[in-house]
Parts: structure tokens; C-alpha cells; sequence
């Protein structure tokens, strides 16, 4: 199992004083709903960013505005130094991008998806065929390389999209809850693969609802609640200033610090 | 096949890598969509196919298209009067085109799956834009030359070698003045309605599409009479001047028919040539940019669960949570009875299947008692009202409740019936009583009696007890068929399920049944009091089936193995 052998990554990138990716007073509204207040945000190389926030904070459509899904939104966007606003697609090339949604054609072969995602990045037939073979052979899926995709678990399919994200061998990688489905193999393999990536100067960020593995695989907490974040730092200092465990410190910041209010109120509703 | 086109396509590289086209993503891109194309089921012949993983051949397709060519081709031959053949088939050409553009590409087109897998990579506007338009293209033009091919043959006898690449000309101008169109419609459903509205729109054309071509089948060799169209002046009505077909036409017309042709023919076949190109123009220049903005909407406010867009909301009907109470009044029963009037009303794959049967049955009616050798179309409707054929109609409603029924169990989704297996239902007959009351008070009951108010309305109130007596053997048979033949819980199994091995017996069996009432009850209709009296015996048989069928028991249940 050595997928960064397969990546051949290049050379650990040295953790530089230029942030990577500048975010600066970024809003998005929808119609008249302001999902996104003013955000601003440095992310540095290297980093596992934990991107956490209750359902309906702003959490996916940041995503959606770093993978240049959605276009139109006001304040800036600066990765590796290029604007989001002017020049997209090369921003887009440093990406990898794991969807929450599992989105993928699912009547082509894995092979044939990972060969379609890697020439969009403009990556050689030859390179491109030996690493996809390996990555879906290191990921378990040797013996289906050449099956239809609608016949997959969703675990499989997760698994095509993990490989689909990191085929290219992105600087940055961003993973929206990409242990769903997984078996617990897996989530082992996934969980160490993100701390590897890191150690090689890949810059990861990281969404999921999932606070106990937030809580391992980060360097940098951020928690976003109602378009705004309200907690940044690593998971130590979060601790000091709040709570013992993410998952506390996450419902004391997000207004829910009553939780065992909420549960006997559910609790007499059965009454 | 396709590699053709994509081989004619990189000849164009050179053109489209100036206009700021990456060509390779391009190739990939729409390498990629047209394999995906040929395995996907298409949905003008799925309905005739009951297993979905299996998807036709590409050239079992192709095959069906040139034979609707073929049909068409022939009336190319009406060709004594001017422009009579080549309108009718240009006509048909273009409705057909059209409409199989609308109900068979619409889904690839809002593939929302590309806002995913393809946007987030590093792929620029314009070569996601022309992958669009090649890929539309490369269909539209693969079903163009299908469809037209036996056309090209039939027109080189007719009129010579000569006509052939005319004709290859007309096809293309009927071609784009179909794309045309269909962006029309495209874009004014897109501006006035949701996207979840444009996606039911789309679903009802699709219905309404199978009626059409399956009425015409039936009918048109019926209600055309030849020897009328042959001696057709097309020319002395004033609208004829506007119909795009009659200025393809035209061509035609000027070219091998000169001694027929005129200014007016001349000035007909420039406006053939001009419109469809300015058609084009139109939409590649002016449609397409806020078309490609639509569609990216329409792809967006679906697929994404953080945007705050317009959820649709369902209002509570408290006309169904009457009729539910009223009919359903075991909790049980009741949850039955909602769960199916909901999403057999709200399920597009279920609308896809059994509302087709909406148009099916008064063209069945229509073709088997429209008959009449020789005489006008008037004659033979009087025929129809004088005779007592009326009760073919009121029997035929039946066939609605069995399209109901037969789909009723089956859904793309069964996997979410788990429900009814965790839940501790003793009695899943409760159920079944519930899903087939919802099937009779939502189709079969109000259409029914739809018809059977028309029928009363032009053969007289002496047809009532007969409409009555239709619906109670329809529900009684429906019955049958579900005790035999469905047995399965609402939207619980996979579209293909094996079907065990007695059942086409029994099938035979109940449908000798209901064809013996049927006949039984036609011989017997003169005697008015009868029927009366006859109503009576089966509303009993009725009720004492229900009251059967709500005590079926698990193990006579089929479920799905792979829940």
C-alpha cells in the first residue's frame, strides 16, 4: 500500500511565509439570503485544514467557490497567487477535489473514469494508465478495474472518487466528507494517507461533520457557523479556550450548548 | 461508428483551438459523453423492454429509426400533384425529430452530474460550451441521416440521381429548423418555469410523444385516405406558405419539377435556404449563451443540498386526507392508501409508464370500431352510435388499472421499501388493500367514469347500469390480477424481477375470465333490468374479494432479494 509512491510526489515543499490560498472578505448571497459574511481566510502549505460547521453554515459553498463552481461571488479569492475571479482554470489544475455528493458516471469502468478525469488535467495516456491501474489496486479495487460502476457499493465508488481527486497529484486537496461509505479498513488507509500528504507539503482541507477524526487528522481547526468563522487555532488551543473535545467545543460555539435541553425534550414529546 | 465523427471533429482542431478550445479536452470530453450515450437505455423504446440493466444494442436503435424512415419515405411517392409527398414527409420529419430530440436528449443535456465531474476541473467555459453543441450536434445528425437514409434511396428513383444530394440538402435544412424549434421550447419553459417544473414538462412531452406516435400507428392508416391526399392542392391555402416543410419543399420543386414551378417556387426554395441557416446563427449566437446559463441553474438548484433554493413544497391536500379516512380507515390501510396516491403522483418513472394508457385507450376504441370500408369518416361515426360498441370503451378503461397495477410494485428506488420489514406489520395485506383503493379513487374509478359521462352523453342514459357493471368487473378483475400477479408491496421491487414460472397461465386465466364477462354482458345488454339485477350479485363479489385481499400474508409476498 504506498499510494504517495504511486503519486511520485515532488520534493517536500518548505512551509513558506506566503499564505497558499487568501481568502479575503469573501460574501455570497443567495437571493437575499447571505450565506457567506465577509469571510477571510490564510491557509499555509502543509497544512490539514478542519473545516467544520453546523448544517447550512456556508461550509459547501465555500468548497463550491474554491473549486470554481460557482463563479459569481463578491471579494477575493487568491491561490499560488493567482485570482480566482481572473484566471480559474489555472487555479483549478492545483485542485483535487473529492465531491460529498458521489457524482460520477456511473455506466463507465473505474478505468475508464479515472482515464477521462486525467486527460482533463492533461495527463499523458501512458503515466496516466500505469497510475490508475496502482491506485485502484492499492485502494483494493484490482478486480474491478474493468467493471461498470452502477454495479458498485458506495464504498467502491468513494473509493474512484478519492482516486479521482489525487490522480493528478494536486498541491491542494479538498475532501468533503470522504470517509462516507467506507469500510474501516479503509477509513485507516484514508485517515494515514491525509497525514502523508500533509507531511509531503500537500495542503489539505478537510470537511466533515465527523468531529473525532477532525480532531485527529487536522493541524488547524475552523469552524464556521452562520457564513462566519467563529473559531480558528489549532485543536490544543481550541481546547484551552473552551471546551475537551471537538465535539463540545463545536456545540458550545455553534448556540447549542444546551444539547441535554434538546434530548429531554425529545425526550417528553414520547411522553 | 462514433469514431468517425470524432475523427471528422479533430479536423476542426485547428479552427477551435483559435477560438480558445483546449481540443483535447474537447476529444476527451466528448469521447467520454458518447459512450456513456450508447449505454444508456433510451427512453422511446423502454417502455417495451422490461429489463433495465440490459441496454439494446446501439444498432437494434439505429435499426428502428431507418425503418420509421422507411415508413415515412413512402409517401414520397404522392409526387403527382406539386409539393404533396416531400410536405408530408418533411412534416413528419421535423415532428418526429423534434420530439425525440426533447424526450430523449433532455436528460443529457441537464446532465447534472457535469457541474461535479467535469466543472471543477480545469476545463474552460468555451470548450465545455462547444462539447455541447458537437455533442448535440453529432446526435442530431446521426438521427438525420438515419432516419432520412431510405428517403435519399426512394427520392433517386423517383426523381432521378440527380435529387439525391438535393434531398441530402433538404435534410439538413429540416434538421436545423428542428434544432431550431427545440431551443424554443427549450428556452420559453426554461424562463417562465422551475427547474422542477421544466423536468415534469419534459416528462409529460415524453407522454404525450408515445401517444402520439403510438395514435398514429393505429389511426392515421384509418382517418388518411389516399386517394384524397394524392389530388391535395397544397398551395391554394394561404398557411401553407408559412409551414417550414413547404418551403424545403420547394427546392425540390424548382429543381426537378420546372415545368410546375413559378416565382412564388423559387422565392419559396431561397427562403428554405435562408431560414435554417439564420436559425442557426440564431442559436448558436444569441440562444446559446443564456441557454447554457439556464441550464447550469437548473443543474445547480438540483443536485446541491447547501444552496438555499426554492424547495418545493407539498401543501397538505385535505381532499386526499378525506378520501383517505373515508375509504382507509385501518391505520395500517391507510398508510397504504397515502403512501401510493403520493408517489404514484409524484414519481415520473411511475407517470412515465402507466399515463401513456390515458391516450391508449380511446385510440384502441377508435381503431376497433372506426371500421367501415369505403365509407366517409362521418358514415362511420354514425355507425359507431348507432350500434352498442359503447360498452368496448367502458371495458377498455380496464386497461388503465392494469397498467396501474403492473407498475405499482416496481420502482428504481425500492431499496427505500425497507420500512415495511422493519416495521411490525402483521397483516401486510392492509397494505396491498390500501395501495389498490388509492389505485381505483386516484386512475381507474374517475377515469371511468370520464368515460362513461361521454358515453352517456351521446348513446343516452340507458348506458349507465352497463358503465356501472364495467366497473365493477374492472375492479374485480383488478383484484385478481393483484392477488396472481403483483404481488408485491408499493414501489418495493426492481424493475426486473423473475417472473415465476405459472404466472402466464394464470394471466390467460384471468384475462378468459374478464373476456367472458365482457362478451356475457354484451349479449345481455338488451335486457336493461339484467344488468341492473347483475350489478348487485358482483358489488357483493366485490367486497367479499377486498375483504380476501386485505388478508394476504407475508409469505405470499414477492420482495426484492437485495434490499
Amino acid at each position: 500500500m504506498d499510494i504517495l509512491l504511486i503519486l511520485r510526489t515532488n520534493k517536500k515543499l518548505s512551509m513558506s511565509e506566503t499564505p497558499l490560498i487568501q481568502i479575503r472578505n469573501l460574501s455570497k448571497f443567495y437571493g437575499a439570503k447571505q450565506v457567506l459574511k465577509n469571510l477571510s481566510l490564510d491557509i499555509y502549505p502543509g497544512q490539514v485544514i478542519g473545516y467544520i460547521g453546523p448544517n447550512g453554515a456556508g461550509k459547501s459553498t465555500t468548497v463550491k467557490i474554491l473549486t470554481g463552481l460557482i463563479p459569481d461571488f463578491t471579494g477575493e479569492v487568491i491561490v499560488d497567487g493567482i485570482s480566482m475571479a481572473k484566471d480559474p482554470q489555472r487555479i483549478k489544475k492545483l485542485f483535487g477535489y473529492v465531491p460529498e455528493n458521489a457524482e460520477i458516471y456511473d455506466v463507465l469502468t473505474p478505468l475508464e473514469y479515472l482515464d477521462f478525469i486525467g486527460k482533463l488535467y492533461g495527463m499523458e495516456s501512458n503515466t496516466l494508465e500505469e497510475r490508475a491501474t496502482k491506485l485502484l489496486a492499492a485502494f483494493g479495487l484490482a478486480n474491478n478495474v474493468n467493471d461498470r460502476m452502477d454495479t458498485f457499493s458506495k464504498g467502491m465508488k468513494q473509493k474512484v472518487l478519492l482516486i479521482a481527486g489525487i490522480i493528478h497529484n494536486p498541491k491542494i486537496i479538498i475532501l468533503d466528507e470522504p470517509l462516507s461509505g467506507l469500510d474501516a479498513n479503509a477509513v485507516i488507509v484514508v485517515k494515514e494517507l491525509i497525514l502523508r500528504l500533509a507531511k509531503e507539503g500537500k495542503t489539505i482541507f478537510y470537511c466533515s461533520h465527523m468531529m473525532d477524526v477532525v480532531e485527529k487528522v487536522s493541524d488547524r481547526i475552523m469552524l464556521i457557523n452562520k457564513g462566519e468563522v467563529i473559531a480558528d487555532g489549532t485543536f490544543e488551543s481550541l481546547k484551552q479556550n473552551h471546551s475537551d473535545t471537538l465535539e463540545r467545543i463545536f456545540s458550545k460555539l455553534t448556540g447549542n450548548e444546551h444539547s441535554g435541553d434538546d434530548a429531554s425534550a425529545i425526550i417528553n414529546a414520547l411522553d | 461508428m462514433d469514431k468517425i465523427y470524432l475523427k471528422f471533429i479533430q479536423l476542426l482542431n485547428p479552427v477551435l483551438s483559435r477560438t480558445g478550445v483546449d481540443t483535447d479536452q474537447l476529444y476527451q470530453i466528448l469521447r467520454i459523453k458518447l459512450i456513456i450515450d450508447e449505454r444508456r437505455p433510451k427512453v422511446m423504446f423502454a417502455q417495451r423492454q422490461n429489463n433495465k440493466k440490459k441496454v439494446q444494442s446501439p444498432w437494434f436503435v439505429s435499426f428502428i429509426t431507418v425503418l420509421m424512415g422507411i415508413f415515412i419515405g413512402l409517401v414520397l411517392f404522392l409526387n403527382k400533384m406539386p409539393y404533396v409527398g416531400q410536405t408530408i414527409y418533411f412534416s413528419v420529419f421535423m415532428v418526429l425529430m423534434s420530439l425525440t430530440l426533447i424526450s430523449d436528449f433532455t436528460t443529457v443535456l441537464i446532465d447534472t452530474r457535469d457541474q461535479f465531474i467535469i466543472l471543477p476541473r480545469p476545463v474552460n467555459d468555451r470548450t465545455i460550451a462547444v462539447s455541447r453543441i458537437l455533442h448535440i450536434s453529432i446526435y442530431v445528425l446521426r438521427l438525420a441521416l438515419l432516419q432520412g437514409l431510405p428517403g435519399l434511396v426512394m427520392i433517386g428513383f423517383i426523381d432521378g440521381l440527380a435529387a439525391v444530394p438535393v434531398f441530402f440538402i433538404q435534410i439538413l435544412e429540416v434538421t436545423f429548423i428542428s434544432i431550431f424549434l427545440v431551443n424554443i421550447v427549450y428556452l420559453v419553459l426554461m424562463k417562465f418555469v422551475s427547474p422542477q417544473k421544466f423536468k415534469d414538462i419534459i416528462n409529460y412531452i415524453q407522454i404525450a410523444f408515445s401517444i402520439l406516435i403510438f395514435g398514429a400507428y393505429y389511426l392515421l392508416p384509418k382517418l388518411i385516405n389516399v386517394s384524397i391526399l394524392k389530388n391535395i392542392s397544397i398551395l391554394s391555402h394561404w398557411f401553407s406558405y408559412i409551414l417550414p416543410p413547404v418551403w424545403i419543399t420547394a427546392l425540390n420543386e424548382l429543381l426537378f419539377h420546372h415545368e410546375r414551378a413559378n416565382m412564388i417556387t423559387s422565392l419559396l426554395a431561397i427562403i428554405g435556404l435562408v431560414v435554417p441557416l439564420f436559425g442557426l446563427w440564431l442559436v448558436a449566437k444569441v440562444l446559446a449563451p443564456g441557454f447554457n446559463r439556464r441550464l447550469s441553474i437548473i443543474a445547480t438548484s438540483d443536485g446541491s443540498a447547501g444552496t438555499p433554493a426554492k424547495v418545493k413544497t407539498e401543501g397538505k391536500s385535505g381532499l386526499m386526507d378525506k378520501i383517505a379516512n373515508l375509504v382507509a380507515t385501518d391505520p395500517v390501510e391507510n398508510a397504504g392508501f397515502r403512501i401510493t396516491w403520493k408517489l404514484a403522483t409524484r414519481s415520473r418513472e411511475f407517470k412515465m409508464k402507466v399515463y401513456p394508457a390515458f391516450g391508449y385507450i380511446p385510440i384502441y376504441f377508435l381503431y376497433f370500431t372506426l371500421n367501415g370500408k369505403g365509407q366517409s369518416l362521418a358514415e362511420r361515426w354514425e355507425n359507431v352510435k348507432a350500434g352498442h360498441n359503447y360498452i368496448i370503451l367502458a371495458y377498455l378503461c380496464i386497461f388503465l388499472l392494469m397498467a396501474a397495477l403492473s407498475n405499482v410494485a416496481m420502482s428504481d428506488r425500492y431499496k427505500s421499501a425497507w420500512v415495511y420489514y422493519t416495521t411490525p406489520i402483521s397483516e401486510p395485506g392492509k397494505i396491498l388493500s390500501g395501495m389498490y383503493k388509492a389505485i381505483l379513487v386516484i386512475f381507474f374509478v374517475p377515469y371511468s367514469l370520464f368515460w362513461g359521462a361521454v358515453i352517456v352523453g351521446i348513446w343516452g342514459p340507458a348506458a349507465i347500469n352497463d358503465v356501472l357493471l364495467a366497473i365493477l368487473v374492472g375492479i374485480i378483475y383488478g383484484i385478481l390480477m393483484a392477488l396472481f400477479m403483483i404481488k408485491g408491496l408499493p414501489f418495493s421491487k426492481p424493475v426486473m424481477i423473475k417472473q415465476s414460472g405459472g404466472r402466464i397461465v394464470t394471466t390467460l386465466m384471468t384475462m378468459i375470465l374478464l373476456g367472458g364477462i365482457g362478451v356475457a354482458h354484451y349479449f345481455l345488454m338488451k335486457w336493461e333490468t339484467v344488468i341492473w339485477i347483475a350489478i348487485i350479485p358482483f358489488f357483493l363479489i366485490t367486497w367479499i374479494m377486498l375483504h380476501y385481499y386485505k388478508k394476504t400474508t407475508w409469505e405470499s409476498l414477492e420482495m426484492a432479494e437485495d434490499l
